[in-house]
Formats: C-alpha cells, sequence, structure tokens
C-alpha cells in the first residue's frame, strides 16, 4: 500500500545515457553534442554515439544543457534540530543522528538541480555541532539511505553577533550572560577549548602508550566534546566557520594557525574580500552569498563582488544557500556573481560545483563530469547561467529522483494524519523562516517558559 | 491424565484446607488490629461455566477456572469446584488472561508542573551548559517501587479496561529512572511490586532550557555516559582488584545505572515517537551495545524491516493519531468515496480548482492516518512478535485504538497474544503470566463477550487473586466503551 500512496524508492543506482547534450564538464570544458553515459551509478563513458547496456535508459539531451549536479555548502534542510544552544560550546552533537529523510526540502532542491547539501548545525555556539553532507536521494525513510559515504567529517564554528547574542547578552536575571558577550570572548572560548582538547589528546596519547606496557594504567576520563576537539587538531575534521567581518575572519586564521589546523572554510564572510590575498596564503575556502546582505548590523558593509574578488586572489569559492528557498536556484546565484565580477562560464559554475565539493573534501566523487565520478547530473532546458534556464532532469547516481514533467502536485513522503488541511496552506518554505520548519526541534522553543529575548534564526 | 489429576485434586484440597487454617488465624487478627476492612471470607473463587481463552487460540467453550490465593488451581471443562469457593456463574461471560502494559506511567502520581516558577526560583540561576543531572532530565536511577501509590486514579483507569499488570516508570524527560513490574493491586506499594526485570527508560525529551535540549544532543549525552561509565568500571575493577597507589574512583548513581545496562544487567526500553527516533535508537545500539526493548513505534510503518531484523524486543503504542477535524463531521460512506476519488498523478494548479486539490490532500490525509491504524497488522505480518504500551497516552484513548488496529486487520489471536503471551515473554514472566494455566497467576479479565467487540464490557478484573468488580453503571470503562471524541 506504501508503495502505491508514494513515489517509489529508487535507491539502486541505474544505468542512463544522456545523448547529444552540451556537456559542461566544469574541469574539462564545455563538449558539444556529446554522450554521457552511467553505468552501476558512476560516469562511465564520455563521448559520442557511445553503445550502451541493455537496458540502459535513453535521455534525449538535444538543445540542452548536462552539468554536474549542484553542491551546497551551507543547508538546513532535512534535519530534525539545528542549534543545540544550551552551551557556547556543542562540537560533540551531530546532524549525523538527526538526518530527516521525510523533509520536503530534498525534493525542493532536486528541482533546483541541487544533488548533495552540507546540512549544518546553526550558529548559535561558537563551536557548534559536526554537520553532515547528503545525498539527495528522495523516497527513502532511512536516513542512512541519504548520506554522502565517505564524505570526511566537517564541524561548524560561528563568530560574531550570534553566538555572543545567545550566550553573553541574555537577559541578565535567571537565566544568566556567560561568555562570550563580545568577539574577544569568542577567540578566548575558541583558544580554551583547543587548548583543552589539546591536553585531551595527549593524556590519552599518554595513556595508550603506557598501556601497552602497564595494565594498570588509568584512562583519562572520557570527553565526547573534547574527543571531538582532538579530531579538528589532528586534522579529521574540517571546520566550516560561520563568519562576517574581516577581524575576526583574520582573528580565527591565527587562532587555527596557532593550533595547526589548516581545513577551513569560511560561510557567508561577506567581508573576506577584504582578506582575500590573506585567506589565500591561509590556504582557508570561502563560501559566500552572491547579493545577499545587511539583515543585521554585522552584515552591512557587503559586496556582489565578493566572490568574483576571492576567485581572482585564489581563494577557493563556492556560493552557498543556506536556505529552503534560496537552494533552488542557485545557478541563478552563481551567473549573479559572474555578471557582477566578470567570472568566465567555468568559475561561475565552479562556485556551485567542483569549489564546494573541496571545501567538502568530496571532489574526487562529484564536483564535475568526469569518467569514474558519481552520476549526479542535471540537464537544464538552456544554459545554467541563463536567467531562463529551468532544470528539467536530476540525476544522484544515476536515479533519476527528479523529472519536471513527471513532477505530481504532491510527493511529500509525511502527511500529518491530524492535521487541519488549512495547516498545509501555511507552510513556511520561504529563505527567512527557513530554520523554523515546523518539523524541526527549535531548541529556542523549548525556552518558552524562562523570559529573554531571543532571535531564533541564527543566519 | 484425569486419573492422576484428581488425586492430587484431593491431595491439594487437603493441603490447601491445613494450610488455611495455620494462614488464616494471623492474617485475620492483622486485619482487625490494622485496617478496617473486612476480611475475605475466601480466598478461593470459581468461574464456572464460562468461555475460557486460556491463551490466543486456545479455548475452552464452556469450563470452569478455579484460583484459590492468588494462584489459578484448575481450568478445564469438567472440573470440581471446592467447597470453599466463591461462585461467580460464568454463563454468557469470557474469561481471559489479564492484560500487561508494557511500559506506563500507571500508580506514579504526577509530579507538579516542573515549569511552573514558584517563588524563590527566580534568584536560582542555572548553569545552562552544565546543569545538575536532576535539572537536566537524567536520573536513570530513580527508582519507581517506593512512588508507586496504588490509589493512584490511574491503577483503577487501567484496571477497568482489563489491565492487571504494568510496567511503570516515574514521570520524567530524557532518563526519567528505573522502572519496575507492577500488579494493579494492593493496599501500599510494596505489595504493587513483582520483583523481576527494572529496566531503564529513555526517550528524546530534552531538558527545557538546559543541555541536552535537541534530539541530537541527547544522543550526544546518551553515548558519554555510557562511554564514561565503561571506564568508570574498568578503573572500579582494577581498584577492587588491588587499590595500592590508585585515587579513589568516582562515583555516581547516574553512571551507575549506566553500568548496569553496560554489563547488560538492566535493559533500555527505549520510547520513541516516530520513525526516525526508531532509526536514531537503533544506531545508538548498534554503536555502543546494550539490550533494547523498542517501545511507542507510532509512524513505524516505515521501520518494519529494520526493527524485525533488529536485535530487540517490541512494544507497539496503543496511541493512534486523532482524525482530523474535518472528517470527524463526515460519515463513513463519504470518506470511501473521498479514498476512491484519490489520484496519485493528480497535477492541479491551486488557483485553477482549490477544491480538487483540497479534496486530494483530504484522500491523503486519510491513507496517511491509515497507515499509523494498520501498524501492528503489518508488524504481525512481518512476523514479529510485539507487545503493546500506553506509554504518554491516556488509557480512556485505549479501547477506541483497540478497536481500530482490529479493524485495520489484526486478528484477535494476534491482539490478544499482544496484550498476553508476548508481553509475558518480553518481560521474561511467561513462568507465571500471560495464559490462564494452573499454577499461573490468578490474573484474569472476565468480560459479557469477546473482549475486543463494540459492545463488550468488562465485569471483573482479578488481579493476584484479589476481585475487582467493574462498576456497569459507568459503561464507558470497559475496553469498548464510549469514546472520548
Amino acid at each position: 500500500m506504501a508503495a502505491l500512496l508514494f513515489v517509489a524508492i529508487q535507491l539502486n543506482a541505474q544505468n542512463v545515457v544522456i545523448r547529444n547534450a552540451t556537456v559542461l564538464t566544469v574541469t574539462q570544458g564545455t563538449l558539444e553534442n556529446t554522450d554521457v553515459l552511467i553505468t552501476g551509478g558512476v560516469i562511465s563513458e564520455i563521448g559520442s554515439g557511445l553503445r550502451a547496456p541493455r537496458g540502459t535508459e535513453e535521455v534525449d539531451g538535444t538543445d540542452k544543457f548536462l552539468m554536474p549536479g549542484i553542491i551546497d555548502a551551507h543547508s538546513h534542510i532535512a534535519l530534525s534540530s539545528i542549534n543545540e544552544g544550551s552551551s557556547p560550546v556543542t562540537a560533540e552533537v551531530s546532524m549525523e543522528d538527526v538526518v530527516n529523510p521525510y523533509h520536503i526540502g530534498i525534493y525542493r532542491a532536486l528541482a533546483g538541480g541541487v544533488t548533495t547539501s552540507h546540512t549544518m548545525h546553526g550558529s548559535a555556539n561558537v563551536i557548534g555541532g559536526q554537520n553532515e553532507t547528503i545525498k539527495h536521494r528522495w523516497g527513502t525513510t532511512d536516513p542512512d539511505d541519504v548520506r554522502f559515504r565517505g564524505a570526511p567529517r566537517t564541524i561548524k564554528f560561528a563568530l560574531g553577533e550570534n553566538p555572543t547574542r545567545n550566550h553573553g547578552r541574555r537577559a541578565s536575571n535567571a537565566s544568566g550572560a556567560i561568555v562570550p558577550a563580545t568577539r574577544m570572548g569568542v577567540e578566548q572560548v575558541l583558544r580554551a577549548h583547543f587548548e583543552n582538547g589539546q591536553r585531551y589528546m595527549t593524556a590519552w596519547d599518554a595513556y595508550n602508550a603506557e598501556a601497552a606496557t602497564n595494565p594498570r594504567a588509568v584512562p583519562p576520563v572520557y570527553n565526547d566534546r573534547l574527543e571531538v576537539m582532538a579530531d579538528i587538531l589532528r586534522g579529521e575534521i574540517l571546520v566550516h566557520c560561520h563568519s562576517y567581518r574581516a577581524d575576526e575572519i583574520l582573528m580565527l586564521t591565527r587562532v587555527l594557525g596557532d593550533y595547526g589546523v589548516h581545513n577551513i572554510t569560511f560561510q557567508h564572510a561577506n567581508e573576506a574580500f577584504k582578506v582575500a590575498p590573506e585567506l589565500a596564503e591561509f590556504g582557508a575556502h570561502a563560501s559566500v552569498f552572491a547579493d545577499w546582505w545587511s539583515y543585521k548590523f554585522e552584515v552591512y558593509y557587503s559586496t556582489a563582488y565578493n566572490a568574483a574578488i576571492l576567485t581572482r586572489n585564489g581563494v577557493v569559492t563556492s556560493v552557498n544557500s543556506d536556505s529552503g528557498e534560496l537552494n533552488r536556484h542557485l545557478y541563478h546565484e552563481a551567473a549573479k556573481s559572474q555578471r557582477y565580477g566578470n567570472l568566465s562560464d567555468t568559475e561561475a559554475l565552479s562556485l556551485v560545483t567542483i569549489n564546494p565539493a573541496i571545501q567538502l573534501g568530496i571532489q574526487d566523487r562529484v564536483g564535475s563530469i568526469e569518467i569514474g565520478k558519481d552520476g549526479d547530473v542535471v540537464l537544464f532546458d538552456s544554459h545554467p547561467l541563463s536567467v531562463y534556464a529551468i532544470p528539467e532532469l536530476t540525476f544522484v547516481d544515476g536515479v533519476k529522483y527528479f523529472d519536471r514533467f513527471e513532477d505530481p502536485d504532491d510527493v511529500r513522503l509525511q502527511i500529518s494524519p491530524s492535521a487541519s488541511i488549512g495547516a498545509y496552506e501555511g507552510q513556511i518554505t520561504g529563505r527567512d523562516r527557513v530554520h523554523d520548519h515546523t518539523e524541526v526541534v527549535n531548541f529556542f522553543d523549548l525556552f518558552s517558559d524562562i523570559d529573554f529575548d531571543i532571535d531564533s534564526d541564527n543566519r | 491424565m484425569s486419573h492422576l489429576s484428581s488425586a492430587s485434586r484431593v491431595n491439594s484440597v487437603l493441603l490447601f484446607g491445613l494450610l488455611s487454617i495455620v494462614m488464616l488465624v494471623p492474617r485475620s487478627v492483622q486485619a482487625q488490629k490494622n485496617s478496617p476492612d473486612i476480611p475475605v471470607v475466601s480466598n478461593v473463587v470459581a468461574i464456572q461455566g464460562a468461555r475460557i481463552v486460556q491463551a490466543p487460540g486456545r479455548v475452552i467453550e464452556s469450563g470452569t477456572i478455579v484460583f484459590r490465593d492468588g494462584v489459578i488451581e484448575s481450568v478445564g471443562r469438567r472440573v470440581d469446584i471446592p467447597y470453599d469457593a466463591q461462585i461467580i456463574d460464568g454463563d454468557s461471560l469470557t474469561v481471559y488472561a489479564g492484560l500487561i502494559d508494557v511500559l506506563s506511567n500507571v500508580a506514579v502520581p504526577a509530579p507538579a508542573s516542573p515549569t511552573q516558577r514558584g517563588p524563590g526560583q527566580q534568584q536560582q540561576a542555572t548553569n545552562r551548559a552544565f546543569p545538575t543531572f536532576e535539572r537536566a532530565g537524567i536520573t536513570p536511577e530513580k527508582d519507581v517501587r517506593p512512588l508507586l501509590d496504588p490509589s493512584d486514579k490511574s491503577v483503577e483507569a487501567h484496571r477497568n479496561l482489563g489491565f492487571t499488570t504494568v510496567v511503570t516508570v516515574p514521570h520524567g524527560r530524557m532518563l526519567p529512572g528505573t522502572a519496575s513490574i507492577a500488579l494493579l493491586s494492593g493496599s501500599d506499594a510494596a505489595a504493587m511490586v513483582v520483583q523481576g526485570e527494572q529496566p531503564v527508560v529513555f526517550e528524546y525529551q530534552g531538558a527545557r532550557g538546559v543541555y541536552p535540549g535537541t534530539p541530537m544532543a541527547m544522543m550526544s549525552k546518551f553515548r558519554q555516559l555510557f562511554r564514561e561509565a565503561d571506564r568508570r568500571m574498568k578503573v572500579q575493577a582494577m581498584y577492587d582488584d588491588d587499590p595500592t597507589g590508585m585515587t579513589l574512583p568516582p562515583y555516581d548513581a547516574v553512571h551507575g545505572t549506566f553500568g548496569s545496562i553496560i554489563n547488560r544487567d538492566k535493559r533500555v526500553f527505549a520510547f520513541t515517537r516516530d520513525a526516525l527516533e526508531v532509526h536514531r535508537t537503533l544506531s545508538l545500539q548498534s554503536e555502543l551495545g546494550f539490550d533494547l526493548v523498542l517501545t511507542g513505534l507510532s509512524g513505524g510503518f516505515d521501520t518494519v524491516d529494520k526493527v524485525a531484523a533488529a536485535d530487540a524486543g517490541v512494544a507497539l503504542t496503543l496511541n493512534v493519531p486523532d482524525k482530523p477535524e474535518w472528517a470527524a463531521e463526515v460519515g463513513k460512506d463519504s470518506l470511501d468515496q473521498i479514498l476512491a476519488a484519490f489520484d496519485e498523478e493528480t497535477r492541479t494548479a491551486t488557483f485553477r480548482d482549490v477544491e480538487a486539490e483540497r479534496r486530494n490532500l483530504e484522500a491523503k490525509q486519510l491513507q496517511s492516518r491509515a497507515r499509523y491504524v494498520s501498524m501492528p497488522a503489518q508488524y504481525a505480518d512481518a512476523g514479529v512478535s510485539f507487545a503493546f504500551t500506553s506509554y504518554g497516552m491516556e488509557a480512556k484513548d485505549v479501547t477506541s485504538s483497540v478497536r481500530e488496529y482490529v479493524g485495520a486487520g489484526l486478528s484477535r489471536d494476534d491482539m490478544l497474544a499482544a496484550f498476553t503471551t508476548h508481553a509475558a515473554d518480553l518481560l521474561g514472566l511467561s513462568g507465571f503470566m500471560g495464559s490462564l494455566d494452573e499454577g499461573k497467576m490468578a490474573n484474569l479479565v472476565v468480560t459479557n463477550g469477546d473482549l475486543f467487540a463494540e459492545k463488550t464490557k468488562v465485569r471483573y478484573v482479578f488481579v493476584d487473586g484479589s476481585k475487582y468488580e467493574i462498576a456497569s453503571a459507568k459503561g464507558g470503562n470497559g475496553p469498548n466503551g464510549r469514546r472520548g471524541r
């Protein structure tokens, strides 16, 4: 019965050949009138007149444009909770645990040609939780089936107004303000936790060494928060840091430099253009908006040339959505950065494909159309950087998960058996309230009986 | 066979006669001394000429059951009724084993709302990041047994439905406490307790305003407690072996209780409210390794295969989602029509035909609710042996859920098994509960018809042999009483 009601689940990688399309490989130029064959979920051949194995799905790409599946480096879709806002540091929590494959945001993203999202902890804390990279395999209800297997671990940091407001500026009566209340405090929280992480790592390394010869060696107290700090220090976790101002961006590069951490992508980073050479020298990456700012004080000094300036300075740069609405037109966002900053087509497309892939450590698997890479591709009706472009078919691992011509009104996997019909009319989908989606446990709702004023929308 | 049993009956009558002479004296003295209650005249009851459902699929169409001092003495077509028995005419009555609720808060008085801020509480600063265990809702060591109150309204409400035994746990949040098996009778807390399993209950209820508030933090906290408890056990073992030169290992009740989970003295009864919580709990189990009973599983129609393959006991919720308001006003025929008119592939632009879109949404909602209602039938079809739980719901809603589950294809035998034999198996009580067999505890529910049928009423409930007559005037109290809404 379930199968009749809902979109058929297609988890097994399939074979598909897209013929005679203009193929925007991103890393190997543009190929006219070219076939792309995907077998077993992986791109196996690129060329013309390709012979496809029996049973391969044929797609006519004539006069159409095939590009790699778009990668959104900053997203909060498909999660049951976003912010564990109770503590300035919650490194141990992980979005891996709260992936929600029922979330309609996955299908909406597919409709915008997005095949992979970096689903992140919010910015309430200086060191928030670990993030999860997912593939948009819509139709499954098992969280394990949407994971991007093999993607490196990443973690969310946050600087500036959000963590200082959430922790340092709370009503000073019952709930009590704590460090950090200022940008100085943010730096000290970071340093203190790196320091503790280092001590923790040293203590466990010493124990492990001693335990080899001494059966009476006593293991140090287990602390999952510091385990994660130690893993960052070991280089096993990529840092993605919510940031806006140039001074705090430089501050974090110094802190990380002091602790030998070099895997850093600055998220939002509206003032990154001011320190682009410094970022390039440090090897830092940036993931920015094309032209979105002025939603709070620290985000007024911004420019639509940000992505272009960073790119020209050699910083690996992506354009992200941070939104369940904006992610449906990331190709437009890339085009805006091109329009302002005179980027080439390939540079502009890289902002939403290979560059976010590099920032997430998955560039060997996705982000371009190359033999051996995953069969994550999107077919557009016109050039994706055109303002008229519409994604028609979206494939993940060679499986078609979105087809504009077979797109029923209601593809939800989960429908409240009790809510009034009217409740759906007000379902929030826009960029501004995406964090407040009804299916998400809003941490700050948990404070409803405690009087302090807080903005739950921690962008 | 009959030869043997009649011989042994003579012996047992003699033996019980002697025993009751010996035991009656102090008992009646005590009753006169300590309570105004009238002493029970006889501890022997015979229900004669009743339909007896000994266990699912094992029915005596007309038989007699005799129990004495809380133990079933005999059950069969022809059974001699002891001279000292209270006789209940079982004509038109059906006798079942008492029902078992595998997780509940029954008999535990609800605490005053912790969210209410009393005077003086305002000044008390809370450390949000590092709250006390109590404040964080982490009290797995909290033993329910001293909290049991046989006069709590929930005891009678549950018993009136036919329940005789429950697993019950303190009210709380993420780790509310250590549960116990309890009888729905007894004069005080101690008398209710059935010695046996005392599982730790875990649920995804975050602490209000402090760590851990969200599901992800609760999972992290569970891992942290588990792993640190594991370390402490190892250190303690070294210390027990030879404390020379060692600092005294740390101890607290929370980590101590997790130690019992780690060495599998205690199972974890995890309450899950949706399919995602089922997945999350199973990943915690596979990561850490502990004995698990999954309870609740509302929305678990999406996890049937995974749960069937898992190494975990299962107790499904008796809670069915409310009908949407619009459907309450629509007759069944019309609802069927709405369902029949459903078009999976509809593509109606909202601005063109709002009505068509609304009808389709209504049909999808009906289908969605049907999946919740058919969940137990799906688990039964998959061969999963499951019990039931009323955790997180009100007793008055049990009856309508039971009826809906049967209507959605769960066989009456599977339903009864979930309430009796499967529940007893799950809790390790099969030796003395779950069926009406000689030697087992006299936990019975006596009805005027099929337990799960439309108009059936519960007439008597016997808990450990104690009789409770269910007032028929109330009517709404039987397992098939009036629906609340």
